[in-house]
């Protein structure tokens, strides 16, 4: 990916960072029907774990919310 | 009247337990295999059974138990004596996790603690975590902080032989010893902010950094030169990463999610790289959710990549492993959950999902990864 494709994914980041910043109220308890929704779990839930598992070993980055970093060779 | 109803109240402690079952299966092909020098077949199958299983003893205490093992079917693994055999070609590596942890009495602060433990013939992996999380009142807010340390051997010969014996290099390089040490050790550190911003979004932050110290280059990958010399792969004693994961989680309408996720990872390797994935749950009916999804991702090579046959011999460092190049990769495919309303059950069936990914890398690298998913719950009364 060249330069320009890198600076545009970093603007990505931060417009929808400002965006979410912006968007923040609260939320009362009985108010957080969608928020509880299980499609709505942070992280990796259910069975994308495999998968995340192997992006660390045929990729060079890991960490930042997946849940794998270490733990096994991934050498073949 | 309502002192007699008040003195029949008995509080009730109820212990749940969860138990996710997963079966997947991955396979690959291209032709920069490691330890043929970054040309040859890096053919590969995995089949991968999984459990887990959370317990909830009560509202305080929780165990969790999880393992599994990945069968592989490795012909790159097959060329470190360039004897084609079956023996050689099928690996096995079983790894396991059991963790305790504790909600504290003010029932916002959560500590706990797990052991990990993994091994395949080449390889074995000790680690241990603590971790800690805060939710606030409102539960509109969590943080978590979570350390891990990983001590690993790369020794070779536990299945055969019943204990670690030596490491294995190319056959034609036993001629001597080409490392020092063969532990590997992790240390690794991540934190999470996840706040929900309003009444449909919530936002996850997650910075961490990494240090690993030992022997970091695989001793079985060949390196061809310029001068057609070869030699075992030879990688810094140390790295340093450092990763920072932005989660955003939206509720459009009434059926449809939206999750995205950007990644940005640096590490003193030389390599930078950027991830982008969006995925987006639509809820078909009130049980059946399909999502569709999509993960862009490149990095800059490694400082101490170069592809067959053109590394100089003087280079202090040097590795032809294509995992360490530069490349973009590309994820797409589809998830379909199944997640039926059964819960008067003593054992309930929660939810079932079949996930298919396809994944290419610039390099000429396919795989497919296909995932089955069960989840079961049970709950009861304790005394």
């Amino acid at each position: 990916m060249n330069i320009m494709n890198r600076k545009l994914l970093k603007y990505c980041a931060l417009f929808v960072t400002a965006l979410a910043a912006l968007s923040c109220e609260s939320v009362k308890p009985y108010q957080r029907v969608y928020v509880n929704d299980s499609e709505m779990k942070p992280g990796q839930p259910g069975a994308r774990g495999f998968e995340e598992s192997v992006q660390v070993y045929r990729e060079g980055a890991s960490g930042g919310g997946s849940s794998k970093t270490s733990g096994g060779c991934g050498c073949n | 009247m309502g002192q007699r109803l008040d003195s029949a109240y008995k509080k009730q402690v109820l212990s749940k337990t969860d138990v996710q079952v997963l079966f997947s299966f991955y396979t690959q092909d291209n032709d920069h295999s490691a330890v043929t020098g970054g040309i040859g077949t890096e053919n590969l199958q995995v089949y991968s059974p999984q459990f887990f299983i959370n317990h909830q003893r009560d509202s305080f205490n929780t165990v969790h138990i999880d393992g599994g093992v990945d069968i592989i079917s490795s012909a790159s693994t097959d060329n470190i004596d360039f004897v084609v055999s079956s023996a050689s070609k099928v690996d096995a590596r079983g790894h396991t996790n059991i963790g305790y942890s504790r909600l504290l009495h003010d029932k916002q602060n959560r500590v706990g603690g797990n052991l990990m433990y993994s091994i395949e013939s080449d390889y074995t992996s000790r680690g241990a975590g603590l971790n800690w999380s805060k939710t606030s009142a409102d539960q509109s807010r969590a943080l978590s902080a979570n350390a891990q340390v990983f001590f690993d051997d790369l020794r070779w010969g536990r299945f055969e032989n019943g204990k670690p014996i030596k490491l294995i290099y190319p056959e034609e390089l036993r001629t001597k010893e080409w490392f020092d040490s063969h532990q590997r050790n992790s240390f690794n550190f991540s934190f999470g902010l996840y706040q929900t911003l309003n009444k449909r979004m919530a936002l996850g932050i997650y910075p961490g950094v990494s240090y690993q110290t030992g022997e970091l280059a695989t001793p079985f990958h060949r390196v061809y030169f310029t001068d057609d010399s070869e030699r075992v792969e030879n990688l810094p004693g140390s790295r340093m990463k450092i990763p920072l994961g932005i989660q955003l989680n939206s509720f459009i309408g009434s059926r449809w999610i939206l999750r995205s996720y950007y990644r940005f990872y640096w590490d003193d390797f030389g390599i930078e790289a950027h991830t982008l994935a969006v995925e987006s749950p639509i809820k078909a009916t009130r049980v059946l959710t399909f999502t569709p999804f999509v993960r862009l991702y490149s990095q800059t090579k490694a400082n101490y990549f170069k592809p067959y046959k053109l590394h100089d011999i003087n280079q202090q460092f040097y590795t032809s492993d294509y995992d360490l190049s530069g490349f973009t990769s590309f994820k797409t495919g589809i998830g379909i959950r199944y997640a039926p309303f059964n819960a008067q059950h003593y054992i309930t069936f929660k939810e079932v999902e079949l996930r298919y990914a396809y994944y290419k890398r610039s390099d000429g690298l396919q795989a497919h990864m296909i995932t089955t998913y069960f989840s079961f719950g049970s709950q009861r009364k304790r005394k």
